[in-house]
């Protein structure tokens, strides 16, 4: 009997509460929201920003592409719904691109803006786009509706295994690196026009703002010395070779007065396509061109160093080779000026491996 | 008026349970936001050194468990203090139960209203969180002993979610650096006495020796204890700093739950919630156990302790301190800067219980024992 009671007050406060008197103040009812899966924010001048998305991204129903003009992003979040039917929530953001002027200016209110919202994920793509990026969308979306979604799935791809072709950056690296006693962060970057998107390479962050875009051959450099230290293909047009499953360990060493930082990169890999005159069946002319792929990895490196230290950014986080258990850590603008003026020793060595057939020259 | 026992004893509990009490009762609230105020990576030895200081703490509470004066219970309490002087430290002990059982509940609530109804009155939070105490409370102090081995396997496995974070690539481990001090300041010191604070709660287990099966080797199971928590500080520091680095760590409100954030789920997008609601089942365990001890406190002060326990006393004395909660939550509890407040109070109440209630148990025994000679 006294469970019985019990189980009756049990069923009428639960009626009570989701009925009447509900404490919850949310409306997630599914058929009258929309999840965005990402946000296009650019600059729309006078300090204004222009944020678009795509919606509805889940039910079948046209498609369409939802501009604003505001001042504040998380404004633009809220005012989508005074021009849309459904209350578009953020919960599914999956992406965020940033037009390349605004990454100049810098990133960071907007970037820590979206780490403060409980209900966006620290895992939450960022990316840098160059070109107008609604043209794109606009054009496409009647060829290819779920155009967000494949992009989404295209960042998730690359991100999983680290295997090398794009640099890709979610929230939680982006501040991790800029937070650190170096902080240079990093992010990919596109190039859109109407009909046409492409990865271009890595740009390079000094504190919140973009200072410099690698591309080609600097990118996979970055790739295999930093960023995930694998490439599936290492393509070298100035010597007509690309090396395949390019596995590199690196090794950097700084002198004790941090004058100058030795670089040494073991590449593992096979040639999978060579187009030049060399006979590769015959081990000087193979040992020939791996020294040449190692000089000219090690030239290409140095420059890249150096173009770094021009730029004032240390994507490669050198600066933490300084750290020690009993030494007290470099603050940002001591390390910046050692920086500048550290010699590199680069040294690449490269161990060849065979590949499933030999490639003999054409005859 | 219905009665209810509820400081009966029908059983003894064994050793085990201490262990599980000392370990759940240092890891409480302060787990999930610590990392934040220790910041730097030599704090990894501030906590080392810290626990071996509680492992002492807890050699001179053995004694007391030892002692002839702990099994008997209040009995005990009342031959070395004197009613008068029971009554006195009951009403002293009040205050920081009810500073303790209020951060609890109402950081609890916090942390829910922040990552899951962010919509939400806290109050409903609050109420709910509170019945649920209530409900265990009333149960009676021996269910509440026996709750905390559901508290301690619904909440002891998360620790294996951490490991990934102390792994490469998520975990960068020059963010470890320097790991001796370069510069010590006052928020080095803050930081030691937050972790002494952290590892306060075993004094709380003075007042259920009686419950105890065997208060002779009680050590190993404090020191067991002791030791777990001490590791799961170690582990869940180390794992936040790697993550985070300690730039990051020091803006991150409870780096513990955005660790969490980060773990991914094909099934369900927000693990967090589910962990949070996890926590439930810990926190009501050592809100219950202080709400009895609230409810005890106020029956030794008004002098009825011979009489038996009625459920409306316990009502009584649980609405008075969820009257209080409201009042707080509702005016005193609003801007982060009050909620840092509170949170400085019961770092310096539970540290200075933790300190004191031991040393003062010894030191009243040895001058007990020199009048007697």
């Amino acid at each position: 009997m006294k469970d019985f009671k019990r189980a009756v007050l049990a069923v009428l406060s639960s009626i009570a509460l989701t009925t009447g008197c509900s404490p919850f103040v949310d409306n997630n009812m599914i058929e009258e929201i929309a999840p965005v899966i990402f946000w296009y924010v650019a600059d729309a001048g006078e300090g204004k920003l222009k944020i678009s998305t795509v919606v509805p991204p889940l039910v079948r129903e046209q498609k369409r592409l939802l501009t604003m003009q505001v001042d504040l992003l998380k404004q633009g979040g809220k005012d989508f719904n005074l021009i849309y039917y459904r209350e578009l929530k953020v919960g599914q953001l999956r992406m965020v691109l940033i037009n390349e002027e605004i990454a100049k200016k810098g990133l960071i209110r907007m970037v820590n803006t979206l780490l403060s919202d409980p209900a966006i994920s620290p895992r939450l793509f960022l990316a840098i786009v160059q070109g107008n990026f609604d043209d794109y969308i606009s054009a496409q979306l009647q060829k290819q509706p779920n155009l967000d979604y494949f992009l989404y799935r295209m960042f998730k791809h690359y991100e999983k295994t680290n295997q090398g072709e794009m640099t890709i950056v979610n929230l939680h690296d982006f501040l991790k690196r800029y937070y650190s006693p170096m902080p240079y962060p990093n992010l990919p970057v596109f190039k859109v026009s109407s009909n046409y998107f492409s990865y271009v390479g890595t740009a390079f962050f000094g504190r919140d703002k973009l200072k410099a875009i690698v591309q080609n051959m600097d990118d996979q450099i970055y790739q295999l010395i930093n960023n995930d230290k694998y490439l599936k293909h290492l393509a070298i047009p100035a010597l007509s070779t690309t090396l395949g499953q390019v596995r590199s360990s690196v090794q950097m060493k700084m002198n004790q007065d941090a004058s100058s930082i030795s670089v040494q990169v073991d590449l593992t890999g096979r040639i999978e396509e060579y187009q030049g005159d060399k006979n590769l069946l015959e081990g000087e002319q193979l040992a020939d061109l791996r020294k040449e792929i190692e000089s000219y990895l090690e030239k290409q490196t140095a420059e890249l160093l150096k173009k770094m230290q021009r730029w004032k950014v240390d994507p490669l986080q050198m600066g933490s080779l300084s750290l020690g258990p009993l030494k007290k850590p470099l603050r940002e603008k001591e390390w910046l000026n050692t920086w500048e003026h550290v010699k590199f020793d680069v040294d690449y060595r490269l161990h060849l491996q065979p590949s499933a057939t030999a490639l003999p020259v054409g005859r | 008026m219905a009665t209810c026992s509820l400081y009966a004893k029908t059983s003894g509990y064994g050793g085990i349970y201490v262990m599980l009490m000392v370990n759940r009762l240092q890891i409480l609230y302060f787990i999930l936001s610590m990392p934040a105020y220790l910041v730097h990576p030599y704090m990894i030895w501030g906590i080392i050194a810290i626990g071996v200081l509680s492992q002492c703490n807890l050699m001179i509470l053995s004694r007391w468990f030892a002692s002839k004066y702990a099994a008997k219970g209040f009995q005990g309490f009342v031959q070395l203090f004197g009613e008068r002087g029971v009554r006195f430290l009951a009403f002293a002990a009040l205050f920081p139960v009810f500073v303790k059982v209020t951060v609890l509940t109402l950081g609890y609530v916090e942390i829910v209203q922040m990552f899951i109804f962010p919509s939400m009155d806290k109050i409903w939070l609050l109420l709910s969180v509170f019945v649920t105490c209530f409900y265990v409370a009333q149960q009676g102090i021996e269910k509440t002993i026996r709750f905390v081995v559901i508290a301690f396997l619904c909440t002891i496995w998360m620790i294996v979610l951490f490991f990934p974070f102390i792994l490469p690539p998520l975990a960068t481990y020059s963010n470890l650096l320097p790991l001796v001090p370069t510069e010590w300041s006052l928020q080095s010191w803050k930081g030691l006495l937050i972790v002494w604070a952290a590892l306060s709660g075993p004094e709380y287990l003075i007042c259920l020796a009686p419950w105890f099966n065997s208060n002779h080797n009680l050590i190993k199971y404090l020191t067991l204890g002791n030791a777990l928590s001490i590791l799961e500080y170690l582990l869940l520091f180390a794992a936040s700093l790697s993550f985070f680095g300690s730039d990051y760590l020091r803006i991150s409100n409870f780096p513990v739950v955005q660790i969490i954030r980060y773990l991914q789920s094909p099934v369900f997008e927000r693990i967090d919630i589910i962990l949070i609601c996890i926590h439930l089942f810990h926190f009501v365990f050592a809100a219950a156990l202080l709400l009895l001890y609230f409810y005890g406190a106020v029956r030794i002060i008004v002098g009825k302790w011979h009489e038996q326990t009625t459920r409306r006393g316990f009502v009584l004395a649980s609405m008075a301190v969820l009257a209080c909660m409201m009042i707080i939550n509702q005016w005193f509890w609003t801007t982060g800067e009050e909620q840092y407040k509170w949170l400085a109070l019961q770092v310096w109440l539970g540290a200075s219980t933790y300190l004191l209630v031991p040393g003062l148990l010894l030191l009243a025994m040895k001058i007990k024992e020199r009048l007697q000679a």
